[in-house]
């Protein structure tokens, strides 16, 4: 090594990443990945950084590398690389340099993504507090407590309605324990205020946000001065007890007036629950809780307002109702403060519920330009389209295979579970959640596997395997394919991807397809001309947009048209907890919704029957304009491939 | 088989919807039988089919699309059947019961019955007991065919079996259940005379519960 080389490599460069906004300071002779590792910016690295998956492409905005190195030209054309595209785990700096990755690179897009989203432009509370302090009772001055409180609030130009007795006793109970100081929270509009509580001077005001999915429940802690998300904690919907599924909850509700009271308190019991843990666990309490915002899913969302879920369980599936709620804490059994409201934000229809009007919040789904697709892929998945002043959206039913279930190796995204699948040179990768030992694969490496086994010939058009494959076996007769064997495996037994299980992915792909092609021809566009999809949601979160493009998932769109925002669901709920004008957006967003019934739609079986089977494309990678690519050839290709499976299977 | 039945059997089996339409067209114009077009080209594919799904050689969606391809072939050539006077396996009734609009699963059911050779009488969705009850006595059919996927609407099977049994016709008419939430054992609850976990154990129970 010559001495200028070793002086560069002493040499300090601040390498930037970007969307996340995080900077590095780096050595020269560190790769970007262990710069980005340093840092906490999580890249997929499925190859462990060996320079042979290609999962960590970067792109080079500002500054400059090192030449770039073999592994490099064999990952990306003479075009990319000149465009600036790297291999993290190979390029090092020269210079400050400024990168951008792809979120397709981005391993931990929710939890970044989620920092930054209480910020919105124009936050107002729905609750306001004023310092109040008032003269103790004498013998000159025999005001009651409360007509104190009101007076100090008079002179703040504040007129509170009446309150019930629960809040007058708390406030004048509060105010004397505090020596008649504190901050008076009072909610509503000018005119038309409620007082809420009394806080001791120095106390935040706090809020709770929930999101109740029908798997899990996330609850957001925000202060409410100064905005900021706090804490956030999750719990197991403890409903899974009655059942897994929405529609077997709403048939046990059916079956017993018992079983429909338990479904409804164990749920306010959860939420009592979340919301001790993220209060005390910042040294405060639940009854300092002033305001608060739940959202779910329509059935959820009934089962916790208390209103009755009967009808959302038999055709047409109406809801009671889609409008906005505002309910009493204690009437809906939380315990925060005395006289708090809960917000529950509108509903669309009886399977688009107000988690979904949420996603599309945080999705700014109204100030967005041009075609906008934002979905919310679970066992449900609930689909909007935007485009000029129309919003159409719809639900399809597309299975639990994406959270692991009915999958024969499927597992929840737990530690050990394979979450990202690439396949090069020949030879697959395997990435797992905390780079454990595989035990099981969860929905995102079960769509990375189909993806990859389809580029590599693996699985044919229909979704069958080439028997004559050297991982692919056959057990009680169905094929299967080895994707790790037991001595690599966690639990020293294989993992594999069976047949039944590429069928699982095909039916559920086929159905969140359908939803798409039917929410475009509604407007009369095709999918092909979406500008841009929003992926929302925790499997949306992880999931590789190019899998979800090879199978069929999603149309052929660029990369980046395609946008993974995290847990839309739960930023849209805080802020509508930080700011009334979100909520407002929230009720243009359901006013404008138009409900498309797949169900009855006379299209969707044939259209689903359609994207069944995968669409083979030989040149892998994405086309940068969908628009022009020529369909027809592609067609032609996978019909000429499609021939030999028929021969190989009989 | 001529090479033209051999290419329709190929065609159904493949789910190549064009190809069954432009074969049936050409065997219907080259002379042939509406009952041997039927028999020998979509029924014996649609057998295969459903052997190949039990072979685990064909799963859903290949049974969809084949049966699919199946049912616009049939769709030609049902005048020419009419015509001809083809004999039926039997006619089903077919319906989703009440409060429950899916309809994928009853409609691969009743394509694999008509595979099969039976007609069908598709009552669609969200079909209420009364007018399953008014069906069975305006058509007398062999057999009453109800899907639910709801586990909140199955209920609505046992109501139809009541009211067929209070209208005084439930003994003239098999009726077979299915559907996710479905188990034989809640068949067996509600008096049905059979259940069929898939489309192609659907097609073998019809033809028992006919024989």
């Amino acid at each position: 090594m010559s001495e200028s080389e070793t002086a560069s490599q002493n040499r300090k460069f601040e390498i930037e990443f970007e969307p996340v906004g995080r900077r590095a300071v780096t050595g020269a002779g560190s790769t970007l990945l262990s710069a980005a590792q340093e840092v906490g910016v999580q890249l997929v690295a499925v190859c462990g950084g060996i320079g042979i998956c290609g999962s960590c492409r970067v792109r080079c905005m500002e500054g400059s590398l090192a030449p770039t190195e073999p592994e490099e030209e064999v990952e990306f054309t003479a075009e990319e690389l000149s465009d600036g595209w790297r291999l993290a785990c190979r390029a090092r700096a020269l210079s400050d340099v400024k990168l951008d990755i792809p979120s397709t690179s981005l391993a931990t897009a929710q939890r970044l993504q989620l920092e930054g989203a209480t910020t919105s432009d124009s936050s107002e509370p729905s609750v306001t507090a004023y310092q109040v302090e008032v003269e103790p009772p004498g013998l000159y001055d025999l005001r009651p407590d409360w007509e104190r409180v009101e007076a100090a609030l008079f002179q703040e130009q504040v007129m509170p309605r009446a309150s019930s007795v629960h809040v007058v006793q708390h406030v004048c109970d509060r105010m004397r324990e505090m020596s008649w100081k504190g901050r008076v929270i009072v909610r509503g509009e000018r005119g038309a205020e409620e007082i809420v509580t009394v806080l001791p001077t120095d106390v935040p005001m706090l809020g709770l946000a929930f999101d109740i999915g029908t798997t899990k429940i996330a609850g957001y802690l925000v202060d409410l001065d100064t905005l900021q998300t706090v804490s956030r904690a999750g719990v197991v919907n403890p409903q899974i007890a009655f059942g897994e599924d929405v529609v077997s909850r709403i048939a046990c509700a059916n079956r017993e007036r018992r079983l429909e009271t338990q479904l409804r308190s164990r749920l306010a019991e959860a939420l009592n629950e979340l919301a001790r843990q993220l209060t005390t666990g910042s040294g405060n309490a639940a009854t300092r809780v002033v305001d608060a915002v739940v959202v779910g899913n329509t059935a959820m969302h009934h089962f916790f307002a208390g209103l009755s879920v009967r009808q959302l369980g038999e055709a047409p599936y109406v809801p009671v109702t889609c409008s906005s709620l505002s309910e009493p804490a204690r009437d809906l059994g939380l315990d925060l403060s005395p006289g708090t409201t809960v917000y529950l934000p509108p509903n669309i229809a009886g399977y688009v519920g107000s988690d979904h009007v949420s996603a599309l919040l945080a999705g700014d789904i109204l100030s967005r330009e041009g075609r906008v697709v934002v979905l919310d892929i679970g066992t449900n998945t609930e689909i909007s389209l935007k485009i000029a002043d129309r919003l159409i959206s719809c639900s399809c039913a597309s299975g639990p295979a994406f959270e692991g279930a009915h999958i024969q190796d499927g597992m929840r995204a737990l530690p050990g579970a394979i979450e990202h699948v690439r396949l090069s040179g020949g030879a697959l990768h395997v990435q797992t959640v905390d780079s454990d030992r595989p035990v099981g694969i969860c929905g995102s490496g079960i769509l990375d596997v189909v993806a990859s086994m389809l580029e590599a010939g693996i699985i044919d058009r229909r979704g069958r395997f080439y028997a004559t494959h050297p991982r692919v076996r056959s057990r009680d007769g169905e094929l299967e394919f080895l994707l790790v064997p037991a001595e690599a495996a966690g639990h020293g037994r294989d993992i594999v991807v069976t047949s039944k299980d590429v069928v699982e992915i095909q039916l559920a792909k086929g159905a969140v397809r359908a939803g798409i092609e039917i929410l475009c021809s509604t407007a009369g566009i095709k999918s092909s001309e979406i500008d841009t999809l929003v992926v929302a949601g925790a499997f949306g979160t992880y999931l590789d947009a190019k899998s979800a493009m090879t199978v069929g998932m999603f149309p052929r769109l660029s990369e980046d048209r395609i946008e993974q925002i995290g847990n839309a669901a739960g930023t849209g709920a805080i802020r509508m907890l930080c700011s009334a004008s979100e909520r407002r957006k929230a009720q243009l967003i359901a006013e404008r919704a138009e409900y498309v019934e797949l169900t009855t739609h006379p299209d969707f079986a044939d259209v689903f029957t359609d994207r069944l089977f995968f669409e083979l494309v030989r040149n892998q990678g994405v086309d940068s304009d969908a628009r022009t690519r020529d369909v027809s050839g592609a067609n032609a290709r996978a019909a000429a491939t499609d021939q030999r499976p028929s021969t190989e299977m009989q | 088989m001529t090479t033209l039945l051999k290419e329709l059997f190929d065609a159904t089996v493949d789910g190549d919807r064009e190809t069954v339409l432009t074969t049936v067209a050409q065997a219907l114009e080259t002379g042939e039988e509406p009952g041997v077009i039927l028999n020998e080209g979509l029924i014996a594919a649609m057998a295969e089919v459903g052997a190949r799904f039990e072979r685990a050689e064909f799963y859903v969606p290949e049974m969809l699309i084949a049966a699919r391809a199946m049912q616009a072939g049939l769709a030609v050539l049902q005048p020419h059947l009419v015509a001809a006077k083809v004999k039926k396996v039997g006619t089903v009734i077919a319906g989703t019961v009440k409060g429950d609009l899916h309809d994928i699963g009853k409609n691969l059911v009743s394509m694999m019955l008509e595979g099969a050779g039976f007609e069908i009488i598709d009552l669609g969705t969200d079909v209420p007991p009364e007018k399953f009850v008014e069906a069975v006595r305006e058509s007398s059919p062999d057999l009453l065919a109800m899907s639910a996927l709801l586990t909140t609407t199955m209920p609505g099977m046992k109501l139809t079996v009541e009211a067929l049994r209070a209208a005084g016709v439930r003994n003239g008419v098999k009726i077979m259940v299915g559907g996710a939430p479905l188990t034989q054992r809640y068949a067996d609850e509600i008096g049905a005379d059979g259940y069929a976990a898939d489309a192609s154990k659907a097609v073998r129970l019809a033809k028992s519960l006919v024989a």
